[in-house]
């Protein structure tokens, strides 16, 4: 009798288990859609700014073509090629303001200023991502969830080159 | 800004006790309220009675040793159950977690939780085995935040090693311009040593000044310890040395218009803490008022004063070393002024303006595909395979 209790336990343990381990990983699955989400609008908005300093007094014609160039490069790229158009936004931007010419003009400041405001908001939306990625790698790769496949379909997330080193 | 928000915050700590976490969590509800959002505050209470009206009482805080100090945490049962009222009748959008690794309400709240939720980790200590004991426990927990905030690099890298994650730094917030245009008052200058603090306590380390002042006292005769704060002066000055007495002055309790002159007055401001110390929260103000800090070497003010740029630091429990700092910058009014100068620009940073902005733009990265506040449900796969919205 004492033995079917003890099975009987283990079943309901091990259904538990399995129930937590999945709402775990839908979860962190959660955060990594999330934090994605927020970081990719924040590269938009990075390359509307960048489009709009290309059309202001900051950029000369020829940086300015080539920062146009760059930010539709960054705003249209697909998935496979985004990390390469973002790294790529992010040289042309620095090419242009790193250069040390000086900057008047209250709208081109402006500019400026937001720039350097999404770049830091850019930099803590990359940590959360790499954060959330990494951490779900790392749950992903636990025994039971390998065995009993609790990640379902829902792909390995991966960490875009671009996330080392944009600017 | 954003559209105004429903902001829960959890303080882990009794809110009428004195401490750096109280402090940082009422100064960011005042600031957020001030900014139009709503904001309710749930913590350990002593004393209902006394409370603002933003505050929410989980229970009274138990007193009990953790990590080497007395904690007053609350946890059990009752305050689970409130926990989890305050989270399902408060209709956040986001929770702002405080110290969620310390098994007090904001673990509770983590616990419960589900949703866009941000925790803030204040304390910097050393490898801890126990906290790797408790990491199998804690990190499921952990992992839910959306975002974690660390007060310092030294809270970043405590983390980093005791629960494998990565923080953002986000330092804590103090009002500058308060301290900004002190008066430089005679009474407090020449070869003054500045202190603040509850100097009765032994971790604040004032014993070590004492033991470090006989030897200060040989190269700078006329050297005075100004001692501000509160506590039994009567009782503790009995217990100096007789010689040293007459160098000591205690002034007791002081206004922030004084402590403002005060820090600009004095010689050089120092801070023998012996550890427990999570920022430094002290050192920050000093800077800002122009005083030259020395500072012992525990990780909270070591990296408060970027390893030694914008402050004196000197092996903390040394009295030795502390007396050899003092002594080279009592002798070297040149090198004081460089000090003070470069430490007020950098404590800039740490105005609440700058800092409580900061941290709203990590709420709005949180808020991003996020639908509010709820209570967890263990649910969530269940349904996610049954196909209802979870979102």
């Amino acid at each position: 009798m004492e033995k079917y209790f003890l099975l009987i336990f283990l079943i309901l343990f091990g259904a538990w288990y399995l129930t937590y381990s999945a709402t775990r990983l839908d979860r962190l699955h959660h955060r990594v859609e999330t934090s994605w989400a927020n970081l990719d609008s924040l590269l938009q908005k990075r390359a509307a700014v960048a489009l709009e300093i290309a059309k202001s007094k900051i950029a000369d014609p020829a940086s300015a073509l080539i920062l146009t160039a760059a930010a539709r490069g960054a705003r249209d790229a697909r998935m496979q090629n985004r990390s390469q158009a973002e790294s790529g936004l992010s040289g042309a931007l620095g090419l242009l303001l790193n250069d040390g010419h000086l900057v008047d003009g209250l709208i081109e400041k402006e500019l400026l200023q937001e720039l350097s405001e999404l770049t830091n908001k850019i930099r803590v939306a990359i940590a959360l991502h790499v954060d959330a990625v990494s951490r779900t790698q790392m749950v992903r790769t636990k025994k039971v969830n390998r065995i009993f496949r609790l990640a379902g379909r829902a792909p390995l997330p991966v960490v875009y080159e671009f996330e080392a080193d944009v600017l | 800004m954003l559209s105004k928000l429903r902001i829960g915050l959890v303080c882990p700590y009794g809110w009428d006790t004195p401490g750096g976490v109280q402090n940082h969590v009422r100064d960011l509800a005042e600031y957020l309220i001030a900014k139009g959002h709503y904001v309710s505050v749930l913590t350990p209470v002593i004393d209902e009675s006394a409370i603002p009206d933003y505050v929410v009482s989980a229970g009274k805080p138990i007193a009990i040793p953790y990590n080497g100090a007395v904690a007053r945490i609350l946890f059990g049962p009752i305050a689970f159950a409130r926990v989890r009222n305050w989270i399902s009748e408060g209709n956040f959008d986001l929770l702002h977690l405080h110290e969620p690794a310390i098994p007090s309400i904001s673990l509770l709240a983590c616990w419960a939780a589900e949703g866009p939720m941000i925790g803030t980790f204040h304390a910097a200590a050393g490898r801890q085995k126990v906290i790797f004991a408790l990491g199998p426990i804690l990190e499921p927990v952990i992992e839910k935040l959306s975002a974690r905030i660390a007060v310092s690099e030294a809270a970043r890298e405590t983390l980093a090693e005791h629960l494998e994650t990565d923080a953002v730094v986000v330092p804590n917030g103090i009002y500058a311009d308060r301290y900004r245009d002190g008066e430089k008052l005679k009474k407090w200058s020449g070869n003054t040593i500045g202190f603040i603090g509850r100097f009765e306590e032994p971790r604040k380390g004032l014993a070590i000044l004492l033991e470090a002042l006989p030897i200060i006292a040989r190269f700078a005769p006329d050297v005075r310890v100004l001692v501000a704060g509160p506590g039994d002066s009567k009782e503790f000055s009995e217990a100096i040395d007789p010689q040293l007495r007459h160098r000591f002055e205690f002034l007791g309790r002081i206004s922030e218009k004084e402590k403002a002159d005060f820090l600009s007055s004095i010689a050089v401001y120092v801070a023998p803490n012996t550890g427990g110390e999570s920022f430094g929260i002290i050192l920050a103000e000093a800077l800002a008022g122009g005083a030259t800090v020395v500072a012992s070497d525990i990780p909270a003010f070591d990296s408060l004063l970027g390893h030694g740029e914008f402050g004196a630091l000197f092996e903390s429990e040394n009295p030795q070393e502390l007396a050899k700092v003092v002594i080279d910058l009592l002798r070297n009014p040149k090198r004081r002024t460089d000090l003070s100068i470069r430490g007020k620009a950098y404590a800039q940073r740490f105005n609440w303006d700058v800092v409580a902005e900061d941290i709203f733009s990590i709420y709005e990265m949180s808020l991003v595909g996020n639908s509010g506040v709820r209570l967890s449900s263990e649910n969530r796969a269940w349904n996610r395979f049954l196909g209802r919205d979870t979102n």
